[in-house]
């Protein structure tokens, strides 16, 4: 089974297979190695590497898989393996980083914005956030309106980046 | 005694109440905004009743919808935990008006010490030293202060408290946008839109004494709480008592915060913050005039539940102990666990609670707001729940929070679990060496680092491998079985270690 996870900014590609009753061959980035993993239940493992055991468990949630290792934890994103990393939000636009509600849009459609200056503020969890444009350019679209609850990675703004001057 | 006390409330704090109530023979009543339909606060009480939309301003600070719930649920007291309306002096008189008893002080005493002018002064008064600071409505003239004072500064809400809508400003140009944004976040959070300007000290220690006053004049003190360990002005680890502070200091403080208390003839359950020098020199901060977040550890050292306190204060207008009978045993340390991403921001975070366990060691006590299948919404405060270690000393308590944060287990919400596994494993943290400033400055760095890292293989191996098994945990789906213990990451992954960060 050929897989890929986002981790943070990387994408890693996995392929796993059983070659035994609780034992697996993993290639992790084109690196093989063979795991003893023992499924406890509930998304639940005990992991061996030599008399070492360890207990892991994995929870789905969406295109995101929880997964604790010892006493750490990691979120990773499952993707469509092989395929290229998804491309960001098309065209320059600007996406909520978080879920939470608009407060203020400050720009309208046609401005011309600089780099740095606010476009529009959300308000998540008593924590105000204020976006801002990431580069110099013209607002195409205003996708957000005040008090409008969005959820993390929602569109929010459109740009359309000034013409980049020469290096 | 009250029959039955409506906790004005949500969350963890609304389960603490109600535990400790119950634990008195006294009625819980729970209220609920159609955010919280199903939660923990709500479930786990028999009377609960609807009081508005997901938006705090239709529900947790709408006074209205409060009252008739109060009215409804035949309940004779209030009780407002922390944050939302519970140092809103209308809320307290409101509640008042309507003959119901409001479990902490009076509405003008809520005024006159969470009004930071009134504060400061009646501080002076008692012969308390404080630290500068302005305040007004006139941008201008707040600029003109703020320069007169020097930079940098920190802008507060006027009624605020765990720091919701402060922002530390370093320069005059950047001075406006922050008193806006304080503003609105203010308005929104404590329904006033009133801010105050103080200077910043530089490397201070926060420490805070409880207090506890009859209404008439007499209060005593239950010792402090260490709280330097913050990021962004948000309390995340607090002990009992302050590695920082000797037994000279400690008279001090405690004197002078049982001078303010009995000067402004307080009622119920107080904290008085200073901030701490080097020096041992110290200076008020404010006075929050509520049960505290962190107030478990106060409980943890002294074998005494404050909530009950402060029912018995509200219910009987005496203390109910006297301050020779407060006794001081081992030390406790707290940390807060909140729906945040740690190493991208603090970027609360929200959605279903897909796996929840707590650690069961002995000596940890768990004070939580959500189990596996609850939802995090997005409109209140991200913190989930706290875990308190109790030990003899420092060094065995501080082992203890340690363990029960390995033990605790929540996905479904990112949360700053690894963010306090890794500050409390810090050899400052270990030594009790650090101040307000010290997490962002000297800390975060290293931590950003650290959880920006590529994931271990054997966590891409063993997700892989639950994918290729169909066994990842779904969602809402049942996992049963016992807990499983939780090996140190220091033994079970060989190499892999939290550079720079001791062990």
């Amino acid at each position: 089974m050929r897989l890929a996870f986002r981790d943070g900014d990387r994408t890693r590609e996995v392929e796993v297979s059983r070659v035994a009753p609780g034992r697996y061959r993993v290639s992790i980035d084109g690196v093989v190695a063979e795991l003893d993993a023992e499924p406890l239940g509930g998304g639940r493992f005990r992991l061996r590497s030599g008399e070492a055991g360890s207990l892991a468990e994995v929870t789905r949630d969406g295109a995101r898989r929880f997964v604790r290792l010892g006493a750490l934890d990691f979120v990773l994103t499952r993707e469509r393996a092989g395929g290229a990393r998804r491309e960001r939000a098309a065209g320059g636009g600007l996406e909520a980083p978080m879920p939470g509600v608009v407060t203020r849009v400050l720009v309208s459609s046609g401005d011309a914005v600089t780099r740095g200056q606010p476009l529009l503020t959300l308000e998540a969890m008593k924590m105000e956030h204020v976006i801002r444009a990431p580069a110099g350019g013209r607002v195409t679209r205003v996708l957000a309106r005040p008090g409008e609850l969005v959820n993390g990675g929602a569109a929010l703004v459109e740009l359309e980046p000034a013409a980049t001057p020469g290096p | 005694m009250f029959r039955r006390v409506l906790i004005a409330n949500r969350g963890e704090i609304a389960c603490r109440i109600a535990a400790t109530l119950r634990a008195m023979g006294v009625t819980p009543v729970a209220v609920y905004s159609e955010a919280d339909r199903g939660a923990l606060h709500v479930r786990t009480v028999a009377d609960a009743l609807p009081i508005g939309g997901p938006d705090p301003r239709d529900s947790y600070l709408n006074i209205a919808a409060l009252l008739a719930a109060a009215k409804r649920s035949g309940a004779d007291a209030v009780h407002p935990g922390y944050g939302f309306l519970a140092e809103n002096p209308a809320f307290a008189e409101a509640v008042e008006q309507a003959g119901l008893a409001f479990i902490g002080p009076t509405g003008e005493q809520i005024r006159r010490l969470g009004d930071k002018r009134a504060a400061r002064a009646l501080a002076a008064k008692a012969g308390v030293p404080v630290v500068p600071g302005a305040e007004g409505d006139d941008p201008a003239a707040l600029a003109r202060a703020a320069g007169a004072m020097g930079y940098p500064v920190i802008v507060k809400a006027a009624l605020g408290g765990g720091g919701k809508g402060m922002r530390a400003v370093d320069d005059a140009a950047s001075l406006a946008e922050a008193i806006e944004s304080a503003r609105r976040i203010a308005e929104s959070a404590f329904g006033d839109r009133s801010i105050y300007l103080e200077k910043r000290l530089e490397r201070p220690r926060h420490v805070e004494v409880q207090v506890l006053g009859d209404g008439c004049g007499e209060a005593i003190h239950l010792f402090e709480r260490e709280c330097s360990l913050q990021r962004r002005h948000q309390k995340v680890i607090e002990e009992s008592p302050s590695p920082a502070v000797n037994e000279t200091l400690r008279e001090r403080l405690t004197f002078a915060a049982v001078a303010l208390a009995r000067a402004a003839r307080y009622r119920g359950a107080g904290t008085v913050e200073f901030l701490v020098a080097r020096d041992g020199t110290f200076h008020f901060l404010e006075m929050n005039t509520r049960l505290q977040v962190e107030h478990p550890v106060t409980e943890l050292v002294t074998g005494l539940d404050l909530v009950q306190l402060q029912l018995e204060v509200a219910a009987g207008g005496k203390l109910p102990i006297l301050q020779e009978h407060v006794r001081h045993h081992g030390h406790a340390i707290e940390a807060r666990i909140y729906a945040e991403d740690a190493a991208r921001g603090f970027l609360p975070q929200a959605g279903t609670v897909a796996r929840a366990r707590w650690p069961r060691g002995p000596f940890v006590r768990v004070d939580a707001g959500v189990e596996r299948g609850d939802g995090v919404p997005v409109q209140y405060d991200p913190i989930l729940a706290k875990l308190i270690a109790w030990g003899p000393d420092r060094a065995r308590a501080h082992e203890r929070l340690i363990t029960a944060l390995d033990e605790a287990v929540v996905h479904g919400v990112v949360t700053n679990l690894p963010f306090l596994r890794a500050l409390a494993r810090a050899s400052e943290v270990a030594r009790g060496s650090f101040d307000t400033e010290w997490i962002e400055r000297d800390f975060m760095g290293g931590f950003t680092a650290l959880a920006t890292a590529p994931a271990p293989d054997q966590a891409l191996a063993v997700a892989a491998i639950a994918e290729l098994t169909g066994a990842a945990a779904e969602a809402g789906a049942a996992a049963p079985g016992a807990p499983a213990a939780a090996p140190s990451p220091f033994t079970t992954l060989g190499g892999w270690r939290l550079p720079g960060l001791g062990s």
